[in-house]
């Protein structure tokens, strides 16, 4: 069967975004991907499209123009998802903190996972970042798995988990116990 | 077919750019009619923090985050123009050491424009060659001023790190390697076919163009314009050390892409020529006094001509920073350029363009 949670670890696509910053940290994630750190060589792939990516980088201090292009990119990706701020101004807002078109790093928009510090990161920084978000990015695809023993069951699709209708079964068992202590409370 | 006129819009976030920037092409079945673009997502607001929140002396050290990709760029201009406004003299050597690591950062910024080209013209295997030759430079470049990209490297009376021997060593031998691979490269955008006539004629401004759209840079140059600030001024060492002004003709990806290899070729013999001559002296004097009155100084970034306008009132705070950058000037000419072009070669005009959005937004 197609299985997606080990091509997702195996394969991880990133998608990059632009959140205002100065393009040094860009290019040095460009340059991590190509030949001398080769990022590819863990299976990273650069995507632009965020339904298919796994990991979140994002660079620049979020201006105010595009922090609704980056929350957006957010919620359409599929969790689990991991997100790597990439960058002293992305942390934290860095030389442009407290500029009057500046949102001051990322965290107060989208919850971070990885924080990469640096003006600009090094790609060996950025690396280890990645390498790190991995492992965060299989926790997470456990804890997703942990509802178990709230739903009694896990429901499978094309190995992704069908949340939905794990959450209508325990929906449906409820409303059958309310149904019976109310029929209780009648007789 | 139908006469219709489709909207495709491209960005704000897109595969094949590196920036947020949007374009709105109104295209009439495959060909581009009119073109909006809306470039100001990453306006941070720089040049009002300049006067407001940095000191005169910091400000060299900002000014380098409006771009990372000529970053050196604009903290020397902003520097020259500061110390046009102060007492003192920079030494020979800090200048030679200025001119060296502009011209590095000269060479990696084509080369990565270079590879973006490539890519976009479905040649991934070169992109990453490119990518991989460019390295060496960012290590000189590391090894010089201690950091790869945002170097940081140059403040008000000289720069802040003196080359030694070993390093300049490294120099000529990286730069001599680099230069075989030009060659190569060369041999490569002239004869592949991938990437020469699929080039030719695409996305073409003219000479009369130019002028009149007020092109900057490579663009202009491959149209035949003979615009340099290089050669226009003699503020920098430029005349000493061989540097030699290029231009093409035809004014399409194919010449842009000429007119950057040969320009890096220049770049690498100017930069071998500074290491074998750099003269003796300090690198950094100490300037006196607070920038008082206005200057306006202007360079040649990689992109084209960057411009600096400075005030101030004997005060530690700026009165107006005012940045000009070559991409900003450069719009009305890739909105002519991108009429009555194909839509499907519009991302790999819009790479050989070499935009720079967080310059153009500041
Ligand atoms: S951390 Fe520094 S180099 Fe990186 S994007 Fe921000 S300002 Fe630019």
């Amino acid at each position: 069967m197609f299985d997606l949670k080990k091509y997702r670890k195996k394969s991880p696509w990133i998608l990059h975004y632009n959140a205002g910053s100065c393009n040094g940290c860009d290019i040095e994630i460009l340059a991590s991907l190509a030949p001398k750190y080769d990022l590819e060589r863990f299976g990273v792939l650069n995507t632009g499209n965020p339904k298919q990516s796994d990991v979140f980088l994002v660079t620049g201090p979020v201006t105010f123009r595009s922090r609704e292009r980056l929350v957006e990119l957010y919620t359409q990706m599929p969790s689990p998802k991991v997100v790597i701020a990439v960058g002293s101004c992305t942390c934290s807002g860095g030389v442009f903190r407290d500029m009057y078109n500046v949102e001051d790093g990322i965290d107060n928009y989208i919850p971070v996972d990885v924080y990469v510090p640096g003006c600009a990161s090094s790609p060996e920084l950025i690396i280890d970042g990645v390498v790190k978000a991995l492992e965060i990015l299989e926790q997470k695809s456990k804890e997703i798995e942990l509802p178990k023993k709230l739903f009694g069951t896990i429901k499978e699709e094309e190995g992704v988990l069908n949340l939905r209708e794990m959450a209508l079964s325990v929906a449906q068992k409820s409303e059958q116990i309310n149904a019976q202590k109310s029929e209780q409370n009648e007789n | 077919m139908s006469k219709k006129i489709v909207q495709i819009p491209l960005g704000s976030q897109h595969i094949s750019l590196l920036e947020p920037v949007k374009f709105k092409f109104s295209c009439e079945n495959e060909k581009i009619i009119d073109v909006d673009s809306d470039v100001g997502f990453v306006h941070r607001g720089i040049e009002r923090a300049c006067t407001t929140k940095f000191k005169y002396d910091k400000i060299a050290y900002v000014v380098a985050r409006v771009c990372g990709l000529c970053a050196i760029t604009h903290s020397l201009t902003y520097t020259m123009s500061a110390e046009s406004l102060l007492e003192g003299e920079v030494s020979m050597k800090a200048k030679y050491l200025r001119v060296l690591m502009v011209e590095l950062d000269r060479i990696h910024s084509h080369m990565l424009c270079l590879s973006h080209v490539s890519e976009n013209a479905g040649y991934e295997a070169l992109f990453m060659q490119i990518m991989g030759d460019r390295e060496p430079i960012m290590n000189l470049q590391e090894k010089i001023s201690g950091n790869r990209v945002q170097f940081d490297y140059i403040d008000i009376g000289g720069v802040n790190r003196d080359i030694s021997l070993s390093v300049e060593d490294d120099i000529k031998v990286s730069l001599k390697e680099l230069r075989g691979k030009i060659e190569d490269l060369i041999n490569e955008f002239e004869n592949n076919y991938t990437l020469s006539l699929r080039f030719k004629g695409i996305g073409a401004l003219s000479l009369k163009e130019a002028q009149e759209f007020n092109a900057l840079g490579p663009i202009a140059r491959a149209a035949g314009l003979v615009t340099d600030v290089r050669s226009e001024s003699n503020d920098l060492p430029y005349s000493e050390i061989g540097f030699k002004i290029v231009t093409s003709s035809g004014g399409d990806i194919y010449a842009r892409n000429m007119v950057r290899l040969h320009e890096i070729l220049n770049s690498i013999t100017m930069c071998e020529n500074i290491v074998s001559g750099i003269p003796e002296g300090e690198i950094k004097t100490k300037f006196k006094g607070k920038p008082n009155g206005e200057a306006l100084f202007r360079l040649e970034a990689p992109r084209g001509e960057l411009m600096y306008y400075v005030k101030g009132s004997s005060k530690p705070m700026l009165d107006r920073l005012r940045i000009k950058t070559p991409t900003f000037a450069s719009i009305p000419a890739f909105v002519e350029i991108f009429k009555g072009q194909e839509y499907a070669n519009a991302p790999a005009i819009l790479a050989s363009f070499d935009p720079c959005m967080s310059c153009t937004a500041k």
